[in-house]
């Protein structure tokens, strides 16, 4: 009993110390709306990307003497913004994806930015500023970073079967075909695929990975009708007979890997690093991680092979947000002005293992110089010439969304019955699509 | 002299349940935009909550966990509670390890058994299946099984408090009553039907219905176990509600939902007490 | 039939008693005569033994396993074992990279200032409840019933926005443990309960202190809390209890990641691809210990607790 009443009053007295004191250190009232407090940054990144972002900062505070304060965010981004704007009480900046510019805006989340006010606005692509503009003209967001979809081959694979590079989709298919099927790795075993896609439904990832393919189809999600307006165009000749493809992959030649319609793109990489499918769509940061565990030598960065429609691919990228709310709009600006600046894009650019600037926004940086890297040059090329974002129709992600889940159920069911799928979808989006006051009556 | 020690209890209460009780109260009135200014809504968002499929999926959901896991709960502690009933040692050690998962937080029991689940035919529960001839299943990954596997997490945390609550239940029954039963020749199973039960009964139909009620806000398991998926197939009514407030920014919405959570708990509760104190007036 | 066999059989009979189904003790199977094994009752005590380690089994084997998982240097969330391949502390080193005791830290301050507060608090309001009488006490205990009654959860997204700009002093509590502490400060069960308790102490100590003279705040330090101890350890280990399970209030007072609690992290934690689950169970394993060591210390006080408390609501 003594013991016992010691030994609570000993717990208790302990855990009463640790409480108080360290409730007296935590408390920092009202931080957010101080003007004397840091800069509060906040980027979707892993460790690594942080390190390249904290560089980057630290040459701003350098430069301008403003304090960041930098937070890495790699799970759930989207989810503490919203949070945070319940809140009221939003970071200063941030840097995301070029499509959640839609969203921001519809929710009054971002500040308007006149292009031809920031410093060095004139030096920006025009590519580069229409991702940062909203569907009502105005711009919203300052652009970052930029990058057209790619496509990854193993090209040890390709070359022990005697394979040239493909350049159509017919092409694409038969390597495919010949990955899965005549054993690549040369172990004895069927355990390759052709391709490997990211096609969870999770944030929309598989239409990610579709919309080129649609697009070089000739078909689309959502086609501009020229007057500001859009229509839904996902059943479309042109798009059904595009997904018809896209389903044959899943369900007739069965080249995609196994489980690829749960996998979201970070699970799709190690499919990727060892040797258990060999094309892969995605986007160009990871050159740096497969030289690392692939080897240089043993893939190579192709030029889009063509679909009946072209070469199209997803081109998006990242803008800076200066967010609603901020006590120190100047700041904001200045921390703006700095990152689309020539030394900190080629710090970006120049991260390891991967950059957080893939292509940069300003003209007056060589990709070319800064990267000494043909595979960079193909992708700027292709940027230039074939790449499309996804349409800032006030909110986006709805029809990214609605799109992953319809593509999801046909590749997952194997439905013949492709156009009335694609039909069932166009209604919902086409709803959405007034919803959000952008049909076309 | 009395308020003085009642301040800190009522400045707390008011400044954080009445205040945000209120406010929610507000909110649930309007379309919430942060940064775009309130608009007056009226009674919508709760017509919206009401005729939401989501919404809907998620009470059915709710009651199912909610039932289950009680009832579930009651019979294995009752189970345990007869198997552990005594007084030696061994018996209170065997007790005493047996009750870990009530004291054990719900988010790390979500995270265990995340891992204890693990789909494949290797995973560690599927291994004691392949034992037994069962198996592989593929519990949480699956919409046909996953809202029965949440159920079962909750019944292993919830089994063990129940048990030490029957427990002192049937350390209240007189010893008398089973040797009578005994003269008069009842087999064991008999005595408890007629003799055990009926003593348990009173405690036991409170605890299931205070325990039904609370399991009406679910949360913290279902979130960590599965967020809700695969497939809507184990939202509950607060996964939905925040996630309706803090990821798709519909705090107008979410607040409505929250404001008939308090208020079918509020009527329930105020049922069984106005029940119970009839019972025992009369 | 012998004397010596119907004494062994009559206090065999006797037992079978204390149990609602009638178990018999160990010491009943050498029961028969001559010390012979009496062949049923062994055949119970086995049945009880073997139906006891597979409650054990199940109701403490996942947790074992946690302890394995996280000290296990190659983890696969397929190979969970009761015992580590290859034991190593690397999981915690990781885990220590992505945070880890960052929160542990978060959940023991917010568990030590909640609970203290939460104690005196209730102490406080209890004392006022039990020994005064004065006007609207009946609604005081009204309005704590309410809250009661009310599901945190339901006003977890008007009190964070409450949270960003406290009412009457405007200071703004999002993202500072003192948002998660204040809230859990005042827990209507604990009061009821101290109240139930410090009704039960006879008046007359503090009659006679008052008559000599000392003040009121001495009678209630010097004399009715000294006699509360047994039940200052109730409210103690059952606000501990409900401090730690606590989930939606840290993750809706957060303003980023950093904020969080332990256990709330653990989910983060798991979504992040390069964390293993090794180090998730690492991470679990931290979170559980805390919980353990109130418990088992307190373990009496618990039990009363809960059974005191459990048809309260």
């Amino acid at each position: 009993m003594g013991t016992s009443t010691r030994l609570r009053s000993l717990l208790i007295a302990v855990l009463g110390v640790v409480g108080l004191v360290g409730a007296g250190c935590g408390f920092s009232p009202a931080a957010a709306k101080d003007p004397t407090a840091p800069l509060e940054v906040w980027t979707r990144s892993n460790a690594a990307s942080a390190k390249v972002y904290e560089a980057i900062f630290a040459a701003f505070e350098q430069a301008t003497g403003i304090e960041v304060d930098y937070k890495a965010v790699p799970i759930d981004f989207d989810k503490w913004i919203q949070r945070r704007a319940a809140a009221r009480n939003l970071p200063d900046v941030l840097i995301n994806d070029t499509g959640m510019l839609g969203l921001y805006h519809s929710q009054g989340l971002v500040t308007e930015i006149q292009p031809t006010s920031i410093a060095g606005g004139t030096d920006i692509t025009d590519r580069a500023w229409d991702s940062a503009r909203a569907s009502d003209g105005h711009h919203y967001g300052v652009p970052f970073s930029a990058q057209a979809m790619v496509t990854l081959v193993r090209r040890d694979w390709r070359e022990k079967l005697g394979r040239p590079v493909p350049t159509t989709w017919a092409e694409l298919v038969e390597l495919a075909t010949a990955f899965t099927t005549q054993d690549p790795d040369g172990d004895g075993q069927a355990d390759t695929y052709g391709m490997l896609v990211p096609g969870t439904t999770d944030r929309g990832y598989l239409s990610w990975w579709a919309a080129s393919y649609l697009w070089q189809g000739g078909g689309d999600i959502l086609a501009p009708t020229g007057d500001g307006g859009y229509r839904v165009a996902v059943d479309s000749a042109e798009s059904v007979a595009a997904v018809r493809w896209l389903r044959g992959l899943f369900c007739d030649s069965k080249v995609i890997q196994p489980g690829a319609l749960t996998t979201s793109t970070a699970d799709a990489h190690p499919f990727f690093e060892t040797g258990k499918a060999g094309i892969y769509l995605t986007g160009p940061y990871n050159f740096g991680r497969f030289d690392k565990s692939l080897g240089k030598d043993r893939y190579e960065v192709i030029p889009t092979p063509a679909g009946p429609a072209g070469t199209t691919v997803l081109g998006e990228g990242e803008n800076v947000y200066l967010m609603a709310g901020s006590a120190r709009p100047d700041a904001q600006r200045a921390l703006a002005e700095f990152l689309i600046s020539p030394p900190a894009q080629q710090i970006g650019m120049r991260g390891q293992p991967q950059p957080v600037v893939r292509l940069p926004v300003n003209r007056t940086v060589d990709v070319h110089a800064t990267y000494q890297d043909p595979r960079w040059d193909l992708v700027a090329s292709s940027y230039a010439e074939d790449a499309r974002p996804f349409p800032n129709v006030p909110n986006f992600q709805p029809f990214r969304q609605q799109t992953a889940e319809a593509l999801n159920t046909i590749f997952a069911s194997c439905t013949d019955d492709v156009p009335g799928e694609l039909g069932a979808l166009a209604t919902a989006l086409t709803a959405e699509l007034q919803a959000q006051g952008m049909a076309v009556p | 002299m009395p308020w003085l020690f009642l301040a800190p209890a009522l400045v707390l209460f008011a400044l954080f349940k009445y205040v945000p009780m209120v406010e929610g109260v507000r909110l649930s009135l309007y379309e919430v935009r942060p940064f775009l200014g309130d608009v007056w809504v009226g009674l919508d968002n709760y017509a919206s909550v009401l005729t939401d499929p989501l919404f809907r999926t998620a009470a059915g959901h709710t009651l199912l966990l909610a039932l289950g896991t009680t009832f579930g709960s009651m019979l294995v502690g009752f189970g345990l509670a007869l198997l552990l009933e005594g007084q030696a040692r061994t018996l209170w050690f065997v007790r005493s390890a047996v009750f870990l998962p009530v004291v054990t937080a719900a988010a790390v029991v979500g995270e265990i058994w995340r891992m204890l689940y693990y789909p494949a035919p290797d995973g560690f529960v599927n291994t004691l299946l392949s034992w037994v001839g069962l198996g592989p299943w593929p519990f949480l990954d699956s919409p046909d099984t996953s809202l029965w596997s949440v159920m079962a997490v909750g019944v292993w945390k919830g089994a063990p408090y129940d048990m030490v609550i029957i427990l002192a239940g049937l350390a209240g029954i007189d010893r008398q009553q089973y040797e009578a039963a005994a003269i008069d020749g009842a087999s064991v199973w008999q005595r408890l039907r007629h003799v055990t039960v009926p003593a348990l009964r009173p405690v036991a139909s409170i605890l299931l219905t205070l325990a039904a009620i609370r399991g009406l806000r679910v949360f913290t398991e279902v979130y960590v176990l599965t967020g809700g998926g695969p497939a809507n197939s184990t939202t509950v009514w607060m996964t939905t509600l925040i996630s309706r407030g803090f990821e798709k920014q519909d705090i107008g919405v979410a607040s409505a939902a929250a404001v008939l959570l308090f208020l079918v708990t509020l009527a329930l509760t105020v049922a069984v007490r106005v029940y119970r104190a009839r019972k025992e007036i009369g | 039939m012998s004397t010596r066999e119907r004494v062994a059989r009559g206090r065999g009979v006797a037992q079978r008693y204390d149990t609602a189904l009638g178990w018999v003790g160990g010491r009943a199977v050498r029961a028969g005569a001559g010390g012979r094994v009496h062949w049923p009752a062994l055949a119970g005590v086995a049945v009880r033994v073997l139906l006891c380690v597979a409650a054990v089994l199940v109701f403490c084997g996942p947790l074992v396993t946690v302890v394995s998982g996280a000290f296990d240097h190659t983890p696969d969330p397929t190979e969970l074992s009761l015992l580590p391949r290859h034991p190593s502390l690397t999981n915690f080193t990781t885990a220590g990279e992505y945070g880890v005791w960052h929160y542990l830290v978060n959940s023991l301050v917010i568990a030590g200032g909640a609970l203290v507060l939460q104690v005196a608090v209730s102490v406080f309001a209890a004392y006022a409840l039990a020994r005064k009488r004065f006007r609207f006490s009946a609604v005081v205990s009204l309005l704590i019933l309410v809250t009661m009654m009310l599901p945190e959860e339901a006003i977890a997204i008007p009190l964070s926005l409450v949270l960003g700009d406290v009412p009457v002093v405007h200071v703004n509590l999002q993202g500072s443990l003192l948002g998660v502490i204040l809230p859990l400060g005042a827990w209507g069960f604990s009061i009821f309960v101290m109240t139930e308790f410090m009704r039960e102490i006879p008046v007359e100590l503090e009659e006679a202190a008052t008559v000599d003279g000392a003040g009121e705040f001495r009678v209630f330090a010097q004399i009715v809390l000294p006699l509360c101890r047994p039940a200052l350890g109730v409210i103690a280990v059952l606000g501990f209890n409900m401090i730690w399970e606590q989930y939606l209030l840290p993750m809706v007072v957060a303003t980023d990641p950093a904020d969080y609690t332990l256990t709330v992290a653990l989910v983060s934690l798991r979504s992040n691809e390069e964390v293993g689950p090794g180090i998730v169970l690492a991470g679990a394993l931290l979170a559980l210990v805390p919980s353990l060591i109130v418990y088992l210390s307190l373990q009496k006080s618990f039990l009363r607790g809960i059974t005191t408390g459990a048809v309260k609501g």
